[in-house]
């Protein structure tokens, strides 16, 4: 237990030092911002630019609640995956752990510790994007007819824990940081198109990244995520488990 | 009491066999040179010793307790330092001494009070800059550092010299022995003068098997020829010498240079008594008379060869 209070200490320190956090941080706040005022003004930039085309219907908060679900599961996710893809090749390729392991800091610590901090910065990042998202809507269109914003919210969050989890296996199996990256990238696209395949769809973890907006619309309802929600929250413990148990048997 | 014992272990790369049957102990207390050439196992051996490789089969206990695959339980009795320590480059010495302390649980104060010393040992006391702007020297002496954090029955040090310049050689070696009184030593090396100066054990690892092992008095004493050197005052002594027929079987194993002659022989007494008898029967008077030890470079070559 000591050692991996001391290792989550580490790495909050060490994702501080390189940068890693500020720059997501930076990434989620731009996006949240974004959201709203892209939905606002991106016909107004449009019909600047391009005067006799023709606009169809007047923005309104769904929209940016479309941009900032758009943003978060592509880009923001992505940028997460990719900056924390090095969290365990970099110390691989250098031997720091060697050092750290061989004092009896146990693998499961490691591994845990950097998921912990993972999930926390995940965690941070996302909700304050969230909250500005959530602002600036309320700020340009006082729009109060839209449902379970925040639950729509959770379940997005809800997955970040998964695609997380998975990134721990790709990193523990593989020593290059691309390799982890692809695999993840590999895993979350098989969710994906498994969640499309009718009988499963509806336990598909996949739903929670993809119906937020028909969520808040109104065009599903909250029931219908419980199942996926409950799916991923086990697929990430059971993830976790696969990443500390092929982390135990991995030469150093 | 061993604090390290080996027991007919093996370990493969693909087809290449690295380590066959490999037996070995470290008595409690020694300064253990662990000698064999580049690529003869041993940082292999070392790493299977600290269950960061799986042997492919036998024993391994450090201080009585088996040593498993993965499983950290006896490194609580090891201090490790690699051949090229790595640390987390943004922090300083003392920073790392910490999380190091806080990874194996010591109280707050008894960090402090344990890197102080050890930062005062290795002589980074004073350095406030972090890590990545260290040399190799002082990786290494912080590595020394890290690894007595612990206060290790045995350390196990992976060639620390030899990327070092003499005066990091030096430093190193001085801690080693200024630490052997309450630390077992081993240590990985095929620098036989760092051997000489600070063991009083060594193994000698040659194709994945223990070639040699003992106290360096009885590798010694055990293999090698002995020698002994003569120096003569002109040359016709020289010539003279060995003119005498009790001296030809003397003269089948021996070197000349100039007015010197060097006599190999693996009984050296019988050598002495023919050449005393030799010298006063004739009257020579040499004006050098050595016994040379036995260095332990030769004994590395004829072990390897």
């Amino acid at each position: 237990m000591s050692g991996y209070i001391a290792f989550v200490k580490k790495e909050f320190t060490e994702n501080m030092k390189n940068y890693r956090f500020l720059i997501l941080f930076a990434v989620f706040l731009i996006f949240g911002i974004m959201s709203a005022f892209l939905a606002k003004f991106t016909p107004e930039i449009l019909s600047a630019l391009a005067a006799d085309m023709e606009m169809t219907s007047e923005p309104v908060a769904l929209d940016a609640w479309k941009q900032f679900y758009k943003n978060i599961s592509g880009v923001g996710f992505s940028a997460f995956i990719i900056l924390f893809g090095s969290c365990l090749s970099n110390e691989y390729s250098k031997g720091t752990l060697v050092l750290m392991v061989t004092k009896g800091l146990s693998r499961k610590a490691v591994i845990l510790a950097k998921y912990t901090v993972a999930v926390a910065l995940m965690t941070i990042s996302y909700w304050i994007s969230y909250a500005a998202t959530y602002g600036y809507t309320a700020l340009l269109w006082n729009d109060t007819s839209l449902a379970h914003v925040v639950f729509a919210a959770v379940s997005l969050w809800i997955v970040g824990f998964l695609y997380l989890s998975i990134l721990m296996i790709g990193c523990v199996i593989f020593k290059q940081t691309f390799t982890s990256i692809l695999f993840t990238g590999g895993i979350v696209a098989l969710i994906s198109l498994l969640g499309m395949i009718e009988p499963i769809a509806k336990f598909s973890p996949f739903i929670l990244t993809s119906k937020n907006v028909d969520l808040i619309s109104g065009k599903v309802i909250p029931a219908e995520f419980v199942i996926p929600a409950f799916v991923s929250f086990i697929l990430s413990i059971f993830g976790l488990l696969i990443a500390i148990r092929l982390f135990n048997k991995k030469q150093l | 009491m061993n604090v390290l014992t080996i027991q007919n272990l093996s370990k493969s790369f693909g087809k290449q066999r690295i380590i066959d049957n490999l037996n070995l102990s470290v008595p409690e207390g020694s300064v253990f040179g662990f000698i064999g050439k580049n690529g003869a196992g041993k940082t292999t051996t070392m790493k299977m010793v600290l269950g960061l490789l799986q042997p492919d089969n036998g024993e391994i206990h450090v201080c009585n307790e088996p040593v498993g695959f993965g499983q950290t339980r006896t490194n609580q009795y090891i201090g490790y330092l690699p051949d090229v320590p790595e640390f987390y480059n943004y922090m300083t010495p003392i920073q790392y001494l910490k999380l190091c302390g806080e990874v194996i649980a010591l109280s707050k104060a008894e960090i402090s009070k344990r890197s102080e010393e050890l930062l005062s040992l290795v002589g980074l006391y004073d350095v406030t800059k972090q890590i990545g702007g260290f040399s190799r020297g002082m990786k290494q002496r912080l590595g020394i550092a890290q690894a007595l954090l612990t206060q290790p029955k045995l350390l196990i040090c992976d060639e620390p010299t030899s990327a070092l310049d003499p005066v990091g050689r030096k430093e190193i070696l001085d801690i080693l022995y200024k630490i052997s009184g309450t630390t077992t030593v081993l240590f990985s090396t095929h620098i036989l003068s760092d051997v000489e100066r600070i063991c009083n054990h060594a193994a000698f690892l040659n194709e994945g098997k223990i070639a040699v092992t003992g106290t360096l008095a009885e590798i010694k004493a055990l293999h090698g020829h002995e020698s002994l050197l003569l120096e003569f005052s002109a040359d016709k002594d020289l010539q003279l010498f060995k003119k005498q027929k009790s001296a030809e079987p003397l003269l089948i194993y021996s070197e000349e240079n100039n007015r010197e002659l060097i006599l190999h022989s693996r009984n050296m007494e019988n050598v002495q008594k023919t050449l005393l008898r030799i010298l006063a029967e004739t009257g020579i008077c040499p004006i050098k008379i050595e016994l040379m030890e036995p260095s332990l470079e030769s004994l590395f070559l004829e072990v390897v060869k």
